[in-house]
């Protein structure tokens, strides 16, 4: 059924797609609703704008999540991604409020 | 993952979608239950049995009662633990807001009131100290109805459609909404793997052998109805997201979100805090009378969905009524605020902007509080052929590898056998005992609604042990005879559940149909009959002896 795939690459990949999808949309939606708000949208605007885009992506991410060929490269960009857009969005933040 | 890209993604349909299967089930059963949430309650508290009613009168009714409202004994525990000293006794807190919400089909009102105290919160965070209080009343005679009587419908079944009743930590939230999006990720595997969709749409073989009519129903039910589960997945996971799912502004993002609450309340000029003075209330029935009015001005006449007063007795309180959204399909509330002790209006909400009308439009088609029967019938259809995909998918699992595990001696088609029965008839029975039970326990009993609880959880647990004690068959490549005994047991006690209705409360079908129509507990009664049909249909088609004739392999499809 599972030829040449180990039990921790599985284990890794769905804990990839279920978390690692999870931080990373978390940051999308951050990153969105701070730069929308920067640029002038009102807040609940963004917000929900981000929340409708967030399972467009989450579901996208997932299934690339199982068909990536590099499971590293999928940690690699979930993770990175995730702290990137974490941090950009508080830093925003702190520019918007001033 | 896999060698190609169609393989991975049968495995993720495959896996997935079994473990995340049995979320999926109750959630669209659930789902499907609670479009006649209402008529359900209406059915388990005959008391309620007459017309809905409008929001009544404030000045000559609810005023009065929201003075009878005390604090809840259950809110008055949880917050004592939150707070530093002793709470003040009930009788003395100060109520300082209060709501009232009703909807075309209910008979009865829900109001609610938030009592304020002096103490302090041991987290210095937790900054929403009150006390609550809540009842539901006869809005005809402003009578308060007995606490312990549990509303099934739209207490019980609702919440477990959304939360399995999972309340530690909101996990079951968490679960139903990781199910969500395996809902989205099942489709759209499920028409990776497939292709030919359209063909799909219109091929069952009821004859084959189970593993390929339970395939062709699979496919059936899954495509026919794909955008209806796409679209209820979907919506139901944006409904929670900004509270639940990724709470920005509670938390990363919570000092954008605050400082554009500041913005909007001087925007709105809808006082924030209280002003500490006293005031009079005037004439809430006229700011009702004015609301209605400028409804009707807009075009849109119609009647109060919700009431609300911030600041009550206080010189910044304001009274906010709502339009019950009952001939639309986006959740719209046309707000009208006013001014508490003068009547004057403070705001009118102004029409939403783009986003927020789309984002209206989704939870408002999710969350259906519209007035259309035949619409609401078509939910219920979507929501049954959701669980129709998902039980033939159990099906399909058993079906294919249960040859090849008998040979192996694996067990593990017989636990997932085992776990389908108790989620397809063990769910079923363990609402149809519910409503007996809620038909059988005395009137005055204490503490009845949790006793009805229990039978839930009791008759369900059963069906678990059942179908385990049942399962041996499977692991020889048999069907599990439990399928088949809980199919009765349903029967049985679907058409128990119509006459103890009867018995109990008089109201048999020739009344509420013909005499003395009533549909919502027709309605109840006749669905019921319904899956006691079904439920002796399936039994029996069990029961016949299974042709092995057709030992053709199933092509064309990439199952992993």
């Amino acid at each position: 059924m599972m030829a040449g795939v180990s039990p921790a690459a599985v284990v890794s990949r769905i804990l990839a797609a279920i978390f690692g999808c999870y931080a990373f949309v978390w940051g999308v939606v951050a990153l969105g609703v701070a730069v929308l708000n920067g640029a002038g949208v009102e807040y609940h605007a963004a917000e929900q704008a981000m929340m409708i885009l967030a399972f467009v992506l989450y579901l996208v991410l997932f299934l690339w999540a199982f068909s990536a060929a590099s499971l590293w490269r999928v940690w690699l960009v979930l993770a990175l991604g995730s702290a990137l857009m974490l941090a950009a969005a508080w830093q925003l933040q702190r520019m918007i409020i001033g | 993952m896999l060698n190609n890209f169609r393989q991975s993604m049968a495995w993720v349909h495959t896996w997935f979608g079994l473990v995340l299967g049995f979320v999926l089930m109750v959630a669209f059963f659930f789902g499907a239950l609670s479009v006649f949430d209402r008529e359900i309650d209406r059915w388990a508290i005959p008391d309620t049995r007459f017309e809905p009613q409008p929001m009544p009168s404030y000045d000559n009714l609810l005023k009065q009662v929201f003075a009878d409202l005390k604090p809840h004994p259950v809110d008055m525990v949880a917050t004592a633990r939150r707070v530093i000293g002793d709470l003040p006794a009930p009788e003395t807190m100060p109520m300082a807001s209060l709501y009232a919400y009703t909807t075309h089909r209910d008979p009865v009102l829900s109001i609610g009131g938030e009592f304020a105290i002096p103490n302090q919160p041991k987290d210095p965070t937790d900054d929403h100290l009150h006390v609550h209080g809540w009842a539901t009343i006869d809005p005809r005679t402003g009578k308060m109805l007995p606490d312990d009587q549990l509303k099934i419908g739209s207490n019980w079944f609702y919440p477990m459609h959304y939360s399995l009743q999972l309340h530690w930590k909101n996990l079951g939230i968490f679960v139903v909404g990781l199910a969500a999006l395996v809902m989205l990720v099942a489709l759209v595997t499920g028409v990776i793997m497939h292709r030919k969709i359209f063909k799909e749409f219109f091929t069952f073989r009821p004859r084959k052998r189970t593993q390929r009519s339970t395939l062709d129903l699979h496919n059936m039910s899954g495509v026919v109805a794909l955008p209806f589960h796409f679209f209820f997945a979907f919506t139901g996971l944006v409904i929670f997201a900004s509270f639940y799912y990724f709470p920005v502004s509670g938390t990363l993002l919570k000092p954008l979100h605050d400082r554009h609450e500041v913005i909007e309340a001087a925007h709105t000029g809808l006082p924030h805090d209280e002003a500490g003075v006293p005031a009079q209330m005037a004439s809430v029935d006229a700011m009702v009378a004015e609301a209605k009015r400028i409804w009707a001005d807009r075009d849109m006449p119609g009647e109060v969905g919700l009431l609300t007063i911030e600041h009550l007795h206080d010189a910044n309180g304001y009274v906010s009524i709502y339009r019950a959204g009952s001939d639309r399909v986006a959740l719209v509330g046309e707000g009208i605020h006013f001014k508490a002790s003068t009547g004057e209006v403070l705001r009118e909400d102004p029409a939403r902007d783009p986003v927020g009308a789309v984002n209206q439009f989704l939870t408002g088609l999710h969350l259906q509080h519209f007035e259309h029967w035949l619409l609401r019938w078509l939910y219920v259809a979507g929501g049954l052929l959701g669980c129709i995909c998902i039980a033939t998918g159990f099906v399909f699992f058993v079906e294919k590898r249960k040859q090849e595990h008998a040979r192996r001696g694996l067990q593990g088609c017989r636990l997932v056998d085992a776990m389908a029965v108790t989620t397809v008839t063990g769910m079923v029975l363990a609402v149809v005992a519910m409503l007996v039970a809620n038909r059988l326990l005395p009137e005055a009993m204490p503490g009845r609604g949790e006793w009805e609880k229990w039978t839930f959880w009791g008759a369900w647990l059963l069906s678990l042990l059942h179908a385990l004690w049942r399962s041996a068959p499977v692991a020889q490549a048999r069907h599990n005879p439990a399928w088949r005994e809980q199919c009765w047991v349903v029967a049985l006690l679907c058409v128990a559940a119509v006459l103890l209705n009867w018995i109990t409360t008089g109201d048999h079908l020739i009344k509420t149909m013909l005499l003395e129509p009533y549909w919502a507990v027709a309605g109840v009664d006749l669905s019921l009959l319904a899956c006691a049909l079904v439920s002796v249909l399936t039994a029996r088609r069990l029961a016949r002896p299974v042709e092995v004739k057709d030992s053709a392999r199933i092509g064309g499809v990439a199952y992993e």
